[in-house]
């Protein structure tokens, strides 16, 4: 009987220190990501001293976080409910190119100003939408859908300036790119401000919630009477949405529209976005985990770049570097399959 | 187990970071080959036929059942995004109104890879089957590597294909005889060097610049890259501070050089590969207020950076004269098609030859823009012969 009793004891015991090894382990990972960050700041720091952290260099890596930084977020929505979007480099390319034959630019007429860059948010708010709708309703993977809109957007893109790119000459447009604010380029307080609206979503709104739920397990919110697919379609518009963003700040940045502004964003972004700690397999992370991840690309970027690592090697040793964060970041044995 | 992993990533770590410091190094160092492979030497020879320099179509020569075929006409390029590309295309268009001028009955397409190798090959393979011999097309290989298996793609079904730019050195037109025509190229190494010295020469000769090349493994970027360290030899004070490939693109060249500016702020001046990458380094130095104050080049004469060298942001760029060769491409290979000539009695040097460019300064750039910007040139294609640099 006291063997009895000792055993279960000890099997208790057993379970009771698992759970508080677990415990741990999550703690560490969800910091991992940060260490990861700040190992890569750190090396870049000693092989090339100040001027890698000259503030003219913060502020270029703010720059060019930006544009990867607002793809990433609407992805983010995307991988939390278990599904991939491949339209990105499609949509944000279009959005480029649209931006600039909108605004007064070199090629037409056009001089819609700020509402031109509405107008070309909202084609991008349309596809998402589009794939969203198209997704849930025929019951075609997101994948396939999102990849077919891809080619449809280049095909928008390319057809908008027919070979011969829009030079922007709007004299606002023109200035934003030079701008900033309290130090911040106006167009990483543009990106900014996109990352708090998703996180006020993500954080204080019943559908932030409800992305999490069905990430998890779409029976459960479907039993208690959530509509997943209207949460699905919503996904995917604020993912055009922010897409959207994204190609006006490629345009804004190139002061040309180009479809070439979205050309490989996309694994980039995914790299980041799982790099960060949010799960393939949905329903794990956030878009605080995705700052971090697009962080690290930026900063891994930026610093090679500055390091004057050798072309034929340089996207190579990227290759590693993101290996090896994702070996420490990632948490190892989940299924990792996407919708 | 746990203790294994953490020293191998670690150990994978360190060997990272040495590779990183010993990359910095090599990089520094691959700037000087004195190798001179110009591609003119390879196309340079006697010229032995003095008719065939002089052969023009001759409309009333060919005969009635080829004018009432239809004939399959394509130009098959990376994508229509490019603005030099575009005018590939253009040319192809000019070829059309010269064949709708003397009463041939054609069709004409656009075969566009969307930069993919595969892509390009299945492309030509379809459009070669769909004509059945009773085809024309100009290619642009993607790489280097793939211009062979386009020609085998117009060889299977007696088509006649003349390439720009990128070929292997090893294989030539005269190796798929007679279905691969010509291969044409601008003389990459030339105009490399001449928009480099051009950028030295605005600097006073000495200072430190910022190089962009193009995608790697491509024969016109290598090319062009070997003019540059050509002009370096020849400049002995010029430091090259950075240099990276951009791939073509505008956004690439514009990352590089806004964070190249921050450990290197007294750069003197941006030799970029092509004009695309030309407008990436422009808005860099814009938004630091350097435009202007330094010198950019490129090469293929895009619309904004004609404007550029107007009002003295570019120092110089060079037109590759798109029409020119998407349009003299084709006539040579009409002409073969025709049997008004035959690739047999073609010596080596009207298979494999240079097309002319514009150089495109300060000096030169009003002249320019009366002459292709403001209008689109005329050409008479029946002077088959006259997209050949040493005529």
């Amino acid at each position: 009987m006291g063997e009895k009793n000792q055993a279960a004891l000890s099997i208790r015991e057993e379970f009771a220190a698992k759970v508080k090894a677990d415990n741990r382990r999550e703690k560490l990972m969800k910091w991992a990501p940060v260490g990861v960050l700040a190992a890569l700041i750190l090396v870049f720091c000693i092989l090339k001293g100040s001027s890698f952290l000259s503030l003219s260099n913060l502020s270029a890596i703010l720059n060019q976080w930006s544009l990867p930084l607002l793809v990433a977020l609407g992805l983010t929505f995307v991988i939390m409910i278990g599904s991939i979007d491949l339209s990105i480099d499609g949509t944000v390319g279009m959005v480029g190119s649209l931006t600039a034959i909108f605004v007064a630019n070199s090629k037409n007429t056009a001089n819609l100003g700020i509402i031109g860059l509405l107008l070309a948010v909202l084609c991008s708010v349309v596809i998402g939408f589009l794939v969203g709708v198209i997704h849930v309703k025929f019951k075609i993977p997101s994948f396939m859908v999102s990849f077919a809109f891809m080619n449809i957007c280049i095909g928008i893109g390319m057809l908008s300036y027919s070979g011969k790119p829009a030079t922007i000459r709007d004299p606002l447009m023109m200035a934003i790119p030079k701008a900033s604010f309290l130090g911040i380029p106006v167009i990483t307080w543009i990106a900014l401000a996109v990352l708090a609206l998703c996180f006020y979503i993500q954080e204080y709104t019943p559908f932030g919630r409800h992305v999490y739920a069905v990430g998890t397990d779409e029976t459960i919110p479907k039993a208690v009477g959530i509509n997943v697919n209207r949460i699905k379609i919503k996904v995917f518009t604020l993912a055009g949405f922010c897409y959207g963003v994204a190609g006006i700040v490629g345009a804004l940045r190139l002061g040309q529209g180009q479809i070439a502004i979205g050309t490989d964003q996309m694994f980039p972004a995914q790299a980041a976005v799982v790099i960060g700690g949010t799960a393939l397999t949905g329903g794990k992370g956030g878009v605080m985990n995705t700052v971090v991840g697009t962080l690290i690309m930026t900063v891994l970027i930026n610093g090679l770049t500055m390091m004057g690592v050798n072309p034929n090697i340089k996207t190579g040793i990227q290759g590693v570097i993101i290996l090896i964060a994702v070996i420490f970041t990632i948490k190892h044995g989940a299924t990792v399959i996407s919708k | 187990m746990k203790k294994r992993r953490l020293m191998a990533v670690m150990l994978a770590g360190t060997m990272v970071v040495g590779l990183l410091t010993a990359c910095t190094d090599s990089s520094k160092v691959s700037s000087t080959s004195t190798e001179s492979t110009s591609d003119s030497s390879k196309t340079e020879g006697t010229d032995t036929g003095a008719e065939i320099a002089d052969f023009k179509i001759d409309a009333s020569q060919i005969p009635q059942e080829k004018l009432d075929t239809t004939l399959y006409v394509a130009c098959s390029i990376r994508g229509l995004e490019n603005p030099y590309i575009a005018t590939i295309a253009d040319g192809m268009d000019m070829f059309c109104e010269y064949l709708d001028s003397i009463g041939q009955k054609y069709e004409k397409q656009v075969l566009d890879s969307g930069g993919s190798n595969d892509v390009e090959i299945d492309n030509m393979k379809q459009f070669a089957a769909k004509a059945g011999g009773n085809a024309i097309a100009y290619a642009d290989p993607n790489e280097s590597a793939i211009a062979p298996s386009l020609a085998e793609a117009m060889a299977e079904s007696g088509g006649y294909l003349g390439t720009a730019w990128n070929k292997p050195d090893d294989v030539g037109p005269q190796d798929y005889d007679p279905n691969w025509v010509i291969h044409t190229s601008a003389d990459n190494v030339a105009n490399g060097k001449a928009t480099a010295k051009a950028l030295f020469d605005s600097m006073g000769g000495k200072g430190k610049i910022f190089v962009i090349e193009g995608m790697l493994g491509n024969t016109a970027s290598n090319s062009r890259v070997e003019g540059l360290e050509e002009a370096l030899a020849e400049y002995p004070d010029i430091e090259v501070a950075h240099q990276d490939t951009g791939n073509w693109a505008t956004n690439e060249a514009l990352t590089l050089v806004e964070t190249w500016l921050n450990d290197t702020p007294d750069v003197g001046g941006v030799w970029c590969a092509n004009d695309n990458m030309a407008t990436g380094a422009l808005q860099a130095l814009d938004a630091k207020g350097l435009k202007g104050k330094v010198g950019v080049t490129g090469i293929d004469a895009n619309p904004d950076i004609v404007e550029g060298v107007k009002d003295g942001s570019v120092i110089a760029t060079v037109s590759s004269n798109g029409y020119l060769q998407g349009g003299y491409t084709l006539a040579v290979c009409y002409a073969v098609w025709t049997g008004l000539i035959t690739t047999e009695e073609l010596p080596e040097n009207y298979r494999t030859f240079l097309t002319p460019a514009i150089m495109i300064t300060k000096d030169t750039v009003d002249d320019y823009v009366t002459e292709y910007v403001d209008s689109i040139p005329e050409y008479d294609f029946s002077d088959i012969w006259y997209c050949k640099a040493d005529k």
